[in-house]
């Protein structure tokens, strides 16, 4: 049971990190940061909670959000054609 | 009907430590493999150095991962490795990453060298830091310098549904490395003497050459929302 609420805590936190988008307070933060190009918001930026809540994000609900692969798998270059082992 | 004493001992525990599995849950430890481990090294010599130098890898690894969060380390990118350029066992302490940002017109406006430029100037000086934290890593003389490699997705284009990602590899020699951190050496000039490699995809570039100038993005820039996990260290 408490296995099973734990997951429900953990999908409920990646789909709440996949839905919402950037306040203008958030592209703020991003600009006055000393960046060089707008690059917009990383896909866990936007995340939000119920309204009265205070929204969080931890470092779990990044990762569990990257390994849905909702990106697909990249076309990069090999290691090993960078250095050796 | 009453419980007995011990199964209320029991509920008063579960009381208290049922928020504390929440709280193991909800954090995490970086994943251990992001370093590349002893076994996966060619030569004695790698493996001596990833064998001397294991807690200062390990500490840079959980910093990236819970003080930058919106990077990833790849797997068993860091470690003592053998630039694939040079012909002796030289041994760089390396690490590639995978930097994550949505779309910007902005950014996809820049040239190709132009986004290697602006990644390389908010990024290489940073890590060369992070990979010199311990005094010992720049003190051996078995390490030869730093590699770091940055990719990032690139916004126009993929092919057949799959993203294309852009590359830089940088291989600094130590004694760049070190003019850099003492403040002898500006980050163009780490720029202007590393070796810089660039690929689009799997397409290789060829050697790159960068203008790059100092961002403070990395230690500035604070992810909204982000809950730190307690027992991380980010100072």
């Amino acid at each position: 049971m408490r296995i099973k609420g734990l997951r429900l805590l953990l999908v409920g936190g990646v789909l709440v990190a996949a839905t919402g988008c950037a306040t203008g307070e958030e592209w703020q933060i991003w600009r006055s940061n000393g960046a060089h190009f707008a690059s917009g918001d990383h896909m866990f930026f936007s995340v939000r909670n119920r309204e009265g809540t205070k929204p969080t994000v931890t470092r779990k609900d990044i990762t569990l959000a990257r390994d849905q692969g909702w990106w697909g798998k990249p076309i990069t270059v090999n290691q090993d054609q960078i250095l050796e082992r | 009907m009453r419980g007995s004493p011990a199964r209320g001992a029991l509920a008063a525990v579960a009381f208290f430590v049922a928020p504390l599995l929440g709280l193991v849950a909800a954090f995490a430890s970086p994943e251990a493999d992001r370093i590349l481990p002893i076994s996966g090294y060619t030569t004695e010599k790698g493996r001596a150095l990833a064998k001397a130098h294991a807690p200062a890898l390990s500490e840079m690894n959980a910093y990236i991962y819970h003080c930058v969060p919106w990077v990833e380390t790849q797997k068993e990118s860091i470690g003592f490795f053998k630039p694939k350029h040079v012909s002796v066992d030289d041994r760089y302490l390396a690490i590639r990453i995978f930097i994550e940002q949505d779309p910007s017109p902005a950014f996809a406006a820049l040239d190709q060298n132009n986004r290697a430029a602006a990644m390389f100037s908010r990024y290489v000086g940073f890590l060369l830091r992070q990979m010199t934290k311990s005094p010992d890593i720049l003190a051996d003389p078995a390490v030869g310098g730093f590699i770091t490699i940055l990719e990032w997705r690139k916004q126009e284009g993929g092919s057949q549904g799959r993203p294309v990602h852009e590359t830089i590899a940088v291989y600094v020699p130590k004694p760049l490395a070190r003019d850099y951190l003492s403040g002898k050496a500006t980050i163009d000039a780490v720029a202007q003497g590393a070796r810089v490699m660039g690929w689009d995809g799997e397409r290789a570039l060829g050697q790159l050459n960068l203008p790059a100038w100092e961002d403070n993005f990395v230690t500035t820039f604070k992810l909204p929302n982000y809950k730190l996990d307690p027992a991380a260290k980010c100072s």
